[in-house]
């Protein structure tokens, strides 16, 4: 890691400290009171949106150790996030266990079928995989739909998450659930990368055969990078689900899985930071072109054909991923070490 | 010079009087409240999977309300603000939606499909804030709450066609067999429960029950597989693409025009026709909740025919935007019902009091208002939250979609007395 002019390193824990200086600390601290402080100037819509862009995070953290750190290629994550969120929905309303329950056994029992449809990375991998993954993704669906206690196409109604007395019945206190997983989440990523554990999934990734050699265990690796993958997909599920308070398999299309795919590459393969940036510039995007950019040039355009300000939208959503994969193929984490290694200089750059 | 003097006169009393008179007159006509409008959620797919229905919709939508605001002075002399997103026929999007409109201060929100309206309801249900959905499946309001359907829904689909099957059609001794075609969401659940819940009853034994996606592009599997059960009528309760391929391989298979085939109201459009092409679907029944063909004697075609010409020609003819028009004049009709009961200032806050207050007077209101014929007058009944409860059978001839029944009332069916509804 680089480090800031004129610090140096005395001991093992100030070379692995995240946060080494006061400055890190300080804008540490004034992030958080900015996200958590976030409610007092947004609206409940863009509550929701911090909610969906927090899931979403989650999620794609997982899939960013699953295909980022390991290099197994999974293009079911949608699915494995429905298994959360069923589980969580299952547990929840059939059962009427508690919220924290539902949520752990969400995350649990997705790395279990993780683990299953992670199986043939032991033999397989690259595109193979991800067509194994494409299969995860059509049977979890199949039975989700074809499942009585799942509800099948009408889809289970979800109870407010609760932990003790206090119940998350609206956008404001479900923020600060999420953020708190999220802030979980992003703490265990960052960390599992800087483990044994992190730097054998990195070394799988890079050459799985020359791992094996120096004596990594790959079929254990590259299932356990299953498992932790698909335990935040359903962690993720689960909030989704007490969120959005009705499940539907129709709500983890395979387009998602796809999706996911495109944040962490927009964000950048491979870093913790990666995901956060991609997930919140797509959905963010999303946002953008649906609520204020479609509706602005079909009012301030109207001799434009019917219909074409909203055909325009997946045209610019399209544009944009494609051209952030010519300019900018390393992800925005990438744009970011850049600048932050010029400031660091600034104004001396040689 | 005279004859100057007393033109300048008359022109002058006449200014004076016109200025006097103009507010009298302007007092006679609905008081326009400028600056004061009235604001609904409306929520369309205009982009995704579902686009081929969502964008006439959306357009019969916002014409409407345009005729309504230019021509009618809005409701009460007080515009009609419509929020209009697209839901891209998507969960988190529709969630997302529903949010903006409550934050927006909408007095009530629409959607067009039972799927969008599926991913909301629960929202809704809780925060007791209505809903108006133009296509409807029984699991977005039974048991009955803050959701209301503007037509009959997916079930009354399959009860009508089956009635109609087995009183027009159906020739043979014992119980015709019929395969359901099914999409996997509310539309093809809406048939299935309706189904389960009245097969026995009518006289009709199910085969088999199969379902598709919205984005299928082949269904020769499925198809393959009822045909060795020889089947004497099909159901398809699907959107137009999924239905029109379905159609094409039964065509295939040499399975159509031989068995019957149905479709439910989501299939029975122009795209229907457009998709599959006038010669393979020819002959296929279908259900509609509203008029389907636009020269038909009703009042309310010639302003519609006169909007969607000139706004959005493409639309002419398409059944689904008579739905939305018909939406949109049971939006107006909601809002005059509820302006007159409490007034302006109690819905203009768009808080949880106005939302009440839409829902007592406005839905609940209605009292049979006739939304120009184009399709069967909207009343509230206690514990039905269907508002329109009639529907027409028709069929596709010579690339038309011609109606072959009058309208016929669909009966309640109370799906939360059942045990497996729902789970």
């Amino acid at each position: 890691m680089s480090l800031p002019c004129g610090i140096r390193n005395y001991n093992y824990a100030q070379d692995m400290a995240i946060f080494r200086t006061k400055t890190h600390w300080t804008l540490l601290v004034c992030f958080l009171i900015v996200v958590f402080t976030v409610p007092l100037y947004f609206s409940n819509y863009w509550l929701g949106v911090l909610n969906l862009i927090g899931t979403t995070i989650i999620a794609a953290l997982g899939l960013n150790i699953l295909v980022g750190y390991c290099g197994q290629l999974s293009i079911g994550h949608a699915g494995f996030i429905a298994v959360g969120a069923y589980t969580s929905a299952i547990l929840t309303n059939r059962f009427e266990m508690p919220f924290l329950v539902g949520i752990i056994s969400a995350g649990i029992v997705a790395g279990l079928v993780g683990i299953i449809f992670g199986l043939p990375s032991v033999r397989v991998k690259g595109f193979y995989l991800a067509i194994t993954t494409i299969a995860a993704q059509y049977i979890i669906i199949w039975v989700i739909n074809h499942w009585d206690l799942t509800g099948g196409f009408q889809g289970i109604s979800v109870p407010y998450a609760s932990i003790g007395g206090l119940v998350f019945d609206n956008d404001l206190k479900q923020f600060y659930l999420i953020m708190f997983f999220v802030v979980l989440a992003v703490f265990f990523a960052k960390n599992l990368s800087r483990t044994k554990v992190g730097r054998a999934f990195i070394a799988i990734r890079d050459n799985d055969l020359a791992a094996e050699v120096m004596g990594v265990n790959t079929l254990y690796y590259k299932l356990l990078a299953f498992f932790i993958g698909c335990f935040f997909a359903g962690i993720a599920g689960s909030l989704m689900a007490h969120t959005t308070y009705t499940l539907n398999a129709e709500q983890f299309s395979f387009t998602d899985s796809i999706l996911y795919i495109g944040m962490i590459i927009i964000g950048g393969l491979g870093t913790t930071l990666g995901p956060i940036l991609g997930v919140t510039f797509i959905r963010i995007l999303q946002q953008l072109l649906i609520v204020t950019i479609v509706p602005w040039l079909g009012n301030t355009f109207t001799s434009l054909p019917a219909g074409f300000a909203s055909g325009l939208a997946p045209m610019i959503f399209g544009l944009v991923i494609v051209l952030f994969l010519i300019l900018e193929p390393r992800g925005l984490a990438h744009r970011w070490a850049l600048f932050k290694a010029a400031y660091r200089l600034w104004p001396f750059s040689y | 010079m005279k004859n100057k003097k007393l033109l300048i006169i008359n022109t002058i009393i006449c200014l004076a009087l016109l200025t006097i008179a103009m507010p009298v007159l302007s007092a006679c006509g609905p008081q326009e409240h400028t600056g004061q409008t009235l604001k609904v959620g409306i929520m369309t797919p205009t982009t995704g999977p579902a686009a081929e229905k969502g964008v006439p919709l959306r357009d019969a939508n916002m014409d409407c309300i345009q005729y309504i605001n230019d021509e009618l002075g809005g409701v009460n002399g007080y515009k009609i603000e419509a929020i209009n997103l697209d839901s891209q026929y998507k969960a988190d999007q529709a969630v997302a939606n529903i949010k903006k409109f409550t934050d927006d201060g909408c007095l009530f929100f629409t959607t067009s499909s039972s799927t969008e309206m599926g991913y909301v309801q629960e929202i809704a249900n809780r925060e007791g804030f209505p809903g108006l959905v133009a296509y409807s499946s029984p699991s977005n309001y039974h048991p009955p709450q803050h959701v209301y359907g503007q037509m009959p829904d997916y079930g009354d689909d399959w009860t009508a066609f089956t009635q109609y099957y087995l009183n027009n059609i159906w020739k043979g001794t014992g119980k015709p067999k019929m395969a359901l075609m099914l999409l996997n969401n509310p539309t093809g659940a809406g048939a299935k429960n309706a189904a389960r819940a009245l097969a026995d009853q009518l006289g009709v034994e199910i085969i088999a029950t199969l379902e598709h996606a919205s984005t299928t592009l082949s269904e020769m599997d499925a198809l393959t597989q009822i045909k060795t059960l020889n089947p004497d009528v099909i159901y398809i309760s699907s959107t137009p693409k999924p239905a029109a391929i379905i159609i094409k391989n039964a065509v295939d298979l040499g399975m159509y025009p031989k068995v019957t085939i149905g479709v439910c109201h989501a299939a029975m459009t122009k795209a229907l026709v457009d998709l599959g092409g006038a010669d393979v679907v020819n002959g296929v029944y279908g259900v509609f909740p509203t008029i389907v063909s636009w020269d038909e004697n009703v009042p309310g075609v010639a302003k519609m025919s006169e909007y969607a010409t000139k706004l959005h020609p493409k639309d002419v003819n398409n059944g689904d935007y008579v739905a939305a028009w018909a939406q949109s004049l049971v939006i107006a009709e909601i809002l005059k019902k509820a302006l007159d009961a409490v007034g302006y200032d109690v819905l203009a806050k768009g808080d949880k009091a106005a939302w009440e207050a839409i829902e007592k007077y406005g839905f609940q209101g209605l009292d049979g208002y006739d939304v120009g014929g184009l399709q069967s007058p909207v009343k509230y009944a206690a514990g039905d939250n269907r508002l329109g409860k009639s529907l027409r059978i028709n069929q596709v001839k010579d690339g038309k979609i011609t109606a072959i029944t009058g309208w016929v009332e669909a009966p309640l069916i109370k799906y939360e007395t059942f045990d497996w509804f729902g789970k």
